[in-house]
């Protein structure tokens, strides 16, 4: 029923009051305070005239269809009859990226029963599809895809983000919304979502505001849910870094002070599944980190010493990236850019994306000395790629190579 | 790049089945790399891959193709500019193209240094995922050795079986799953790449061709009815079945090479026959010579025969206080057969269920006064049973001799001493004299040696089984773990307590041998041991049971728990069973 949602939309006004006793008063804070801090208007916003109105719109379309899927009392979807929900389903949304992949990896090992919310592609996600995943495709940004994509799932891990060459604020935002509303009309038992650490602290950066607007808008949707804020993946340093270095290709880096506890995406895949099998962990946020925060400097002079050459390091000053940045803002056409590039506002502070671990260790029950540091982490890298050049140079014999 | 190119438009051809290959998988970028260097180089390499995979092979050479597509779509753009001018290098659209595509490259760098999380472009991904994290060294699940592996799933669809099967595609392993019919709803619960054989396991036919090309197999099929016929079929005649495809299998791969299985068990002897009594001699003697025994001797008597109806029977009775009597063969083998080839015995025997000691004479032919000897104990059930005698049990008579080298080893006897008898259970007020015997000899062979286990077995404990039916399932399911035991295959047998459906590895194991278990387990940790016992020396040639640590109610603890989880990296199989008996 729910997928033919759109057909069924009645008009907004009919069941504004319907819903203000129950989910919808508190997304409209959190839609408010997006709205404020946003400078942009929204483009789907245009037709309604307030930021609030448009969250409740898309509550009452879900409720409704809900409804009309059978359940009779509006309130309380998930008591609904039918075939019980087994808790081992679930649902990873972004499974394609680099933790998303792990997550799904992670999952399937201890014995879930994992779907993949997948965008239609010409070339689709095979490697889920063989390590025992099932691929189900919706998009985030048409809201009438997403409905069928729930149905008897239990769990939703919600480790999507927009493709870098594409408006942030179609699947961040928008698509985060409708996916969320969409979970709360069906019943979805828990909400896993992954945010960015200290993302309350720059509304300045579009990202770090939508993350931090989600996180509010989910807490206030009433789900069942946890939220993991990250700092950064190891495995974003690889392509970053060590490829250029090993390629003898130049690196581009910045002499930003900040630091970053980076963290290998296979131990953010092991925590969350034993947080979100944890009770207690309900509705509460977390941080992960990793055990040391690095500058770029650091991680660059890293990979020099593991790779046994000289990197040919290009360093971009950070002022030089907020010029830019400035620029991009003047014109419409590269506005996706300035958004991306806005991260070098954060990169000025020299302020360090770290979190004491000790607390979520304990809370968790996990072994402080099982999560990966960045050396032991690269140094794998670099003696595994090493090792296979070097049988790759003896099998060719062939002097330039690239990875 | 025209090399790259025609790889491209071969692959279209080959179908439209998009699976990937294990052989392939931690290497698709070098293949790209060779294809790159010359034409013929990137052609030679596909037609091999295709003629290496008729029949049933077809599947995956269409994987090795489809693999290729991402991977010269990822060529970094400054990788593709030749080194040499050319015509194409002056082509006003090709410099155009080049430019936007340096210019796109420094673009996508100055843009990334601004990015905190940050996400590497799609086709970098492709390409370093491959080796990072898809199968790579550096992926936690992957296993040294699971891309040459191919391993038969038996009861794919089951509970454990959906689970063992993805475990075992993330870590890399090649999977065949045999499954009854492959409807759609079959096809979807299994990955993709899995190759699927349909047949029954009832069959042996069927069985034959999902044997072919497997290393292992582990086996978790179960009889979905309580039909005592249905059980038998799939719980004993399956694994039978299985077993005997498997070492058929192994012996034809053997004749290829002119030589005989590694698995394959040796004869030393069978009595099938009259004949076969021939050099068997019966012996007796004391252990000490006293007086007063001498005084009470009532005697003892032992005899070889074939009765009429074909058995070779062992029988006497010892009264003489430390008595005994003994049947002993020296031993010929086949010629360029040794026995330190072996592990151990099995013998097939039968009889009133006493105990025997078997002794082993090893030491230079030539000189048998150089002989030392060796034994062994080992008991017997009322009716038919398979023993098995590893040669590691085997003790020095003499403590200061040296442990047994079954390569010396020349003579074999068996012999009865009332000492140490039990009785056996029976129907009460029968009486038992323990000083007489009975033994019915079918065969000794000698068992193979290796490293791993060829054959998993996922049997059950009988826990959670409704008790009108325990007994009937049981008894199926004994006679399965009883076919494997002397099929020679190194095997494993997983007795898990009953089963739960919820994710792994979140709670301590037990792993015991002697029906004590009480507790269930889930689904997943079956699935995971089943991985793990694949590569693991120490699961070779063992039954086990396993279920979940019990844990008392808050407040009525009886003891302290001293145990931690499994957890990442961290091989719990080992330890675990290092402990337990072997070859039970």
């Amino acid at each position: 029923m729910a997928w033919r949602l759109p057909t069924q939309l009645p008009t907004p006004g009919k069941f504004h009051h319907h819903n203000d006793d129950h989910v919808t008063t508190s997304p409209n804070n959190a839609a408010l305070s997006w709205r404020l801090s946003l400078s942009p208007p929204l483009p789907l916003l245009s037709s309604s005239n307030s930021k609030g109105k448009f969250c409740t719109q898309q509550v009452v379309r879900f409720k409704c269809s809900a409804s009309a899927g059978g359940t009779t009392g509006t309130q309380s979807l998930n008591m609904g009859p039918g075939t019980p929900i087994r808790p081992t389903s679930i649902l990873v949304v972004g499974s394609t990226g680099t933790l998303g992949r792990q997550i799904v990896r992670r999952a399937l090992d201890e014995g879930y029963d994992v779907r993949c919310l997948v965008r239609p592609r010409p070339a689709p996600a095979d490697f889920l599809r063989d390590w025992g995943a099932t691929v189900v495709n919706a998009d985030l940004s048409k809201p009438e895809t997403i409905p069928a994509t729930l149905v008897g799932v239990h769990t939703v891990i919600d480790c999507a983000t927009g493709r870098p060459e594409e408006p942030i604020k179609t699947v961040d935002w928008e698509g985060k919304v409708a996916l969320i509303q969409c979970a709360k009309a069906m019943g979805i038992q828990k909400y896993v979502f992954y945010s960015i650490h200290n993302c309350d602290k720059h509304p300045e950066v579009p990202l770090m505001e939508i993350k931090y607007c989600t996180e509010k808008f989910l807490q206030d949707s009433g789900l069942n849910h946890i939220v993991i804020r990250l700092c950064g993946f190891m495995q974003g340093l690889i392509g970053q870094y060590a490829v250029p270095i090993l390629e003898e290709k130049s690196v581009w880096g910045t002499d930003a002070p900040t630091r970053i506890a980076y963290m290998d995406t296979q131990d953010i895949a092991r925590l969350t599944f034993i947080a979100l099998r944890n009770e207690k962990i309900n509705g509460k946020r977390l941080t992960f980190a990793g055990p040391r925060a690095w500058t770029t400097q650091e991680v660059i002079t890293l990979c020099e010493r593991l790779a046994g050459q000289d990197a040919n390091v290009t360093t971009v000053p950070v002022s030089v990236l907020r010029i830019t940045r400035q620029l991009t803002r003047l014109f419409q056409w590269t506005s996706d850019v300035a958004d991306r590039l806005a991260f070098s506002e954060v990169l000025t502070s020299d302020i360090v994306f770290s979190v004491p671990m000790a607390e979520t260790y304990n809370l968790l029950g996990v072994e402080p000395k099982d999560i990966a540091t960045l050396e032991k982490y690269l140094q794998d890298y670099f003696t595994n790629i090493l090792k296979k050049l070097k049988d790759l140079k003896a099998q060719s014999k062939q002097a330039d190579f690239y990875i | 790049m025209t090399a790259t190119a025609t790889t491209v438009t071969q692959t279209p051809k080959l179908g439209n089945s998009y699976s990937y290959s294990h052989c392939m998988y931690n290497s698709p970028i070098w293949v790209l790399k060779l294809n790159k260097t010359s034409t013929s180089t990137g052609t030679s390499l596909v037609t091999k891959a295709s003629s290496g995979n008729t029949g049933k092979g077809n599947k995956r050479t269409k994987g090795k193709k489809t693999e290729i597509i991402p991977e010269s779509t990822s060529l970094p753009p400054q990788q593709q500019q030749p080194v040499s001018l050319s015509l194409d290098d002056v082509n006003p659209v090709g410099l155009g193209r080049k430019s936007r595509q340096i210019f796109d490259e420094v673009w996508r760098k100055f843009s990334g240094l601004g990015q905190i999380s940050r996400t590497t472009r799609a086709d970098d991904k492709e390409s370093l995922d491959a080796l990072l994290i898809r199968e790579g060294p550096m992926c936690e699940f992957a296993i040294p050795g699971a891309q040459s592996t191919t391993v038969l799933v038996v009861g794919a669809t089951s509970r454990i079986g959906r689970i063992l099967v993805r475990k075992l595609m993330l870590r890399g392993y090649s999977v065949k799953a045999l499954v009854r019919k492959a409807d759609q709803e079959v096809v979807d619960m299994l990955p993709r790449s899995v190759e699927i054989i349909i047949g029954d396991v009832g069959d042996p036919s069927t069985v034959k061709a999902a044997v072919e090309n497997c290393n292992k197999i582990i086996y978790c099929a179960t009889a979905r009815s309580a039909i005592t016929g249905d059980l038998y079929r799939v719980d004993y005649q399956g694994v039978y079945n299985l077993t005997k495809a498997f070492q058929d299998y192994n012996h034809k791969l053997a004749q290829l090479r002119a030589g005989k299985s590694s698995k394959s068990k040796l004869l030393l002897a069978k009595f099938k026959s009259e004949d076969s009594l021939n050099g068997w001699e019966v012996r007796q003697g004391t252990y000490f010579q006293d007086v007063v025994a001498f005084k009470y001797d009532a005697g003892m008597d032992a005899k070889f025969e074939f009765t009429e109806t074909g058995n070779a029977v062992f029988s006497g009775y010892v009264f003489t206080r430390g008595g005994y009597v003994e049947l002993s063969k020296k031993l010929s083998l086949p010629l360029g057969c040794t026995l330190d080839r072996y592990e151990g015995l099995v013998l097939s025997v039968g009889g009133n269920g006493r105990s025997y000691v078997l002794i082993l004479e090893a030491g230079p032919s030539a000189d048998t006064t150089q002989s030392k000897l060796y034994f062994a104990r080992f008991s017997t059930k009322v009716g038919f049973c398979r023993v098995r005698v590893p040669f590691s049990s085997f003790r020095p008579v003499k403590p200061d001799d040296p442990p047994l080298d079954p390569f010396l080893v020349h003579t074999m006897t068996i012999r009865f001493e009332p000492r140490r008898q039990r009785p056996v259970e029976g129907p009460s007020g029968m009486k038992q004299d323990l000083r007489s015997f009975k033994l019915i000899l079918e065969y000794i062979k000698a068992l193979p040696t290796g490293q791993e286990t060829d054959f998993v077995l996922v049997s059950c404990t009988g826990l959670g089984v409704e008790p009108s039916r325990r007994e009937q399932v049981l008894k199926a399911k004994r006679a399965g773990e009883d076919s494997l035991r002397r099929s020679g295959l190194g095997y494993t047998i997983i007795r898990p307590g009953p089963l739960q459906e919820e994710p792994g590895g979140q709670r301590a194991l037990i792993f015991d041998q002697g029906n004590r278990i009480t507790q269930g387990i889930s689904c997943a940790d079956v699935a995971d041991i089943c991985v793990k016992a694949l590569h693991d020396p120490t699961a070779r040639n063992k039954s086990f049971d396993v279920c979940y640590e019990y844990v008392a109610e808050q407040g009525r603890e009886l003891y302290e728990l001293v145990a931690h989880l499994p957890d990442k990296a961290n091989n719990y199989l080992t330890p675990a069973l290092s402990i337990l008996e072997k070859n039970t």
